[in-house]
């Protein structure tokens, strides 16, 4: 099963400049990232600092190294640019959709984000002096000599990213040359389909491919750059013009002064990557930003599991009650979220809710609540099944002394219960626990999405979802064995 | 052991009528139960309830506190009408201490604790005033030593003597006893019944489900006989015993004597 992030093919349309910013999409992608971030101060004089909002990943222009930080050419430029005109630069990686809108805003200062100069975003939009000349360029395995041109791949499988200008082109030609296009959701999994032989070529950005190849992923370009378009800096229309000149004059001295093709071939040029590519070197240079993504999963899955509980135990109860209403909402809370995907669950309340009411919610909000509901319906089961266990003698002789029904619960049917639920509710935990890793469609920064943002870096899937898997295994076998001492314990 | 039966209980006039059902029917689906049953306990009676398996003695009983839903008729308790949807049942059951044939002890808890609970819950008493009278009631049936034990290590019969003790701990004025020795090995079941022969010779009121009819016999004030949820014989254990009138309490006992 792939699982592609919204964002990815929303992201993509920058590359494609016939096409135009679906903004009412970007309205709900503005949400976290966003939200917490925006609050930023608005620069109002020179010398002073800008805020530049950018993309979360689109390597090469921006993407986060292994220590966490944003790096790209985008932001080495913002940078260069920001010391050579003097101001300061504060960058905020909100996303693209969530970039232009903050911009669009005047939340944020300006945008760069490797993003097409169009014709539509220039009526919304001032641009600069394009600052990187883009195109699509096919590329296959260095070692295959037969596939030198379009007419090669008549009778061949190509792979393309979602909604790419790349992919775009692929099938503008896919006729003229008889071959076969297939769509993956991120860059990464488009060249493993190559590697795995499956398909023979793919289209995409000359810059990226020429990352890839700079970072070893073991292809050559093999045609020339078509459809060139021309990347731009952006501000809002009629405002920062001041920025927009600072831009362009620094963009212009750091062209004069070879800091520019310093800066690209930094990460396009020949041994770009300088990074410990071994096994064991990515272990110990993604180590430190994969802690940090399993930090939110356990964190995410431990908030999450005790709402659950909370939940499970107040749905249970109602599972059991003797009217028939109660056990009515007990039935349906617990048929709803069962009987629904929790991806689609999780789009529900993190796109869907707030977009019919008009409010943001931050991804972590939704995510714990889609989880905390999730792992809530089979917590119900889990507390109703623990509530059947106990003898229904417990109940009447409770009753019976005049002890009302929920004290009876409370004292007397529940701490029996609990004994049969440890089980259970260790498993639960557990799914829960691996269930994390479908928040990463969001955008959380748990361990499998810090996974993505580093392949999408580095392009090593094999090794880094190797790790990543190993990790989630350890975290798994430890809480299984402590949960299972803390049962044997409970039970005694 | 008069102290087992609780002063306010054992105060009460003599001829007060405790308990008054009439027309009471009882039906699970298309199963009748009981079909229609009148009767009136006054206070002080011990009435033991007799008949083959079937007949409705528990599920009459049973209706005494509500445990079962009445599906027609009324029975009241004291001032209280049960087939009044209205009427607060906590409050009802807080006078009727109910005896079970499974015991149905709280396992989680100590033996105090399960005698304790009530009282506590229902802020009938403090924690000092709960735990000084379940200690005399465990005393009174023999159990003192074994308040902080959990139920799992009491044999039957003293785990019934518990039950007992946590249903007196509520100061009932009613006893119920659904089969309380039913459960029991043979030589358990006389501690069980001393405490009864105590309770009904302090004055308690008491309605017992019984298959014990040498008890039923020696401490009844009453013997109703029970075949297909009918009262089909009311009247004295020397009558009910010795001289029974209808062919159905002549069948049974001739089975069970």
């Amino acid at each position: 099963m792939r699982i592609g992030r919204p964002r990815h093919g929303l992201t993509a349309a920058r590359r494609r400049p016939g096409r135009g910013l679906t903004v009412a999409v970007a309205a709900l992608l503005l949400g976290l990232l966003g939200a917490v971030t925006l609050a930023a101060p608005h620069a109002q004089a020179d010398g002073e600092t800008y805020v530049v909002a950018t993309d979360t990943t689109f390597a090469p222009f921006e993407f986060q190294d292994a220590q966490g930080e944003f790096v790209g050419i985008d932001m080495d430029l913002i940078r260069a640019i920001a010391e050579d005109q003097k101001f300061n630069v504060d960058i905020k990686p909100l996303g693209f959709d969530a970039a232009l809108q903050a911009v669009q805003a005047d939340q944020v200062d300006g945008v760069i984000a490797g993003m097409s100069i169009t014709d539509d975003r220039k009526k919304v939009f001032d641009f600069s002096e394009p600052y990187f000349e883009s195109g699509i360029q096919m590329a296959v395995l260095e070692d295959d000599n037969e596939i030198k041109s379009y007419e090669d791949l008549r009778g061949k499988r190509v792979s393309v990213k979602n909604g790419t200008q790349g992919s775009d082109f692929a099938n503008s030609i896919k006729d003229q040359y008889g071959f076969e296009v297939v769509s993956f959701a991120d860059s990464s999994t488009m060249f493993d389909e190559v590697k795995t032989g499956n398909s023979v070529a793919v289209f995409e950005d000359y810059p990226v491919l020429l990352y890839g190849i700079a970072q070893g992923n073991g292809f050559k370009t093999v045609t020339p750059k078509e459809d060139p378009t021309g990347y731009g800096f952006a501000v809002n229309k009629g405002q920062n013009a001041d920025l927009l000149q600072k831009f362009n004059t620094g963009l212009n001295n750091l062209k004069q002064s070879g800091r520019y093709d310093e800066i690209v071939d930094s990460y396009l040029g020949e041994g770009a990557s300088t990074d410990d590519d071994s096994f064991f070197g990515l272990i110990k240079s993604t180590f430190p930003i994969l802690l940090e993504g399993l930090k939110m999963t356990v964190i995410l899955t431990v908030v999450s599991i005790a709402i659950a509980l909370i939940l499970g135990t107040i749905f249970g109860l109602l599972r059991v009650s003797r009217s028939v209403w109660l056990r009515a909402i007990g039935t349906t809370f617990v048929d709803v979220f069962r009987g629904t995907p929790l991806l689609v669950q999780a789009f529900f309340i993190y796109f869907g809710i707030p977009s019919a009411l008009g409010f943001q919610m931050s991804a972590l909000t939704a995510g714990i609540i889609t989880l905390s509901l999730n792992a809530g319906a089979y917590m119900t089961e889990i507390v109703r099944g623990g509530i059947l266990s106990v003898d229904k003698g417990q109940m009447e002789a409770a009753r019976s002394l005049g002890i009302g029904y929920l004290p009876t619960m409370r004292k007397v049917i529940l701490p029996q219960a609990i004994r049969t639920m440890i089980p259970s509710y260790i498993n639960q935990f557990v799914i829960t626990l691996k269930d994390t890793s479908i928040l990463s469609v969001i955008g959380i920064a748990e361990l499998t999405q810090t996974g993505r943002i580093i392949i999408a870096g580095n392009y090593k899937s094999f090794e880094m979802w190797l790790i990543i898997g190993i990790i989630y295994f350890i975290v798994i076998m430890a809480l299984t064995k402590l949960s299972d001492q803390v049962e044997k314990r409970i039970v005694k | 052991m008069s102290q087992l039966v609780p002063e306010a209980a054992a105060a009460e006039p003599q001829d007060k009528v405790k308990i008054r059902i009439e027309g009471l029917k009882k039906s699970f689906g298309d199963l009748v139960v009981l079909d229609g049953i009148d009767t009136t306990i006054k206070h002080g009676e011990v009435v033991c309830v007799i008949g083959p398996s079937g007949s409705g003695k528990s599920t009459f009983l049973r209706c005494l506190n509500k445990l079962e839903d009445i599906t027609g008729g009324t029975v009241i308790i004291d001032d209280f009408d049960l087939s009044d949807s209205k009427v607060d049942l906590d409050e009802v059951r807080q006078h009727i201490g109910m005896v079970f044939q499974h015991f149905n002890l709280f396992p989680h808890m100590t033996v105090i604790e399960n005698v304790t609970l009530a009282p506590l819950l229902t802020k009938k008493m403090n924690k000092a005033a709960a735990e000084k009278r379940a200690l005399e009631l465990l005393d009174q049936v023999g159990l003192g030593e074994k308040a902080n034990v959990k139920p799992a290590t009491l044999s039957g019969g003293q785990k019934q003597r518990v039950a007992i003790a946590r249903a007196l701990a509520m100061n009932p004025s009613i006893m119920l006893f659904d089969e309380a020795t039913s459960a029991l090995d043979p030589e358990m079941v006389g501690d069980v019944l001393e405490v009864l022969r105590a309770l009904a010779s302090g004055g308690m009121t008491m309605v017992v489900v019984t298959h014990e009819m040498g008890f039923a016999r020696e401490v009844a004030s009453r013997v109703l006989f029970m075949a297909d949820g009918k009262i089909v014989e009311d009247d004295s254990p020397g009558e009910v015993f010795d001289n029974p009138k209808h062919p159905r309490l002549q069948e049974f006992l001739s089975k069970v004597l």
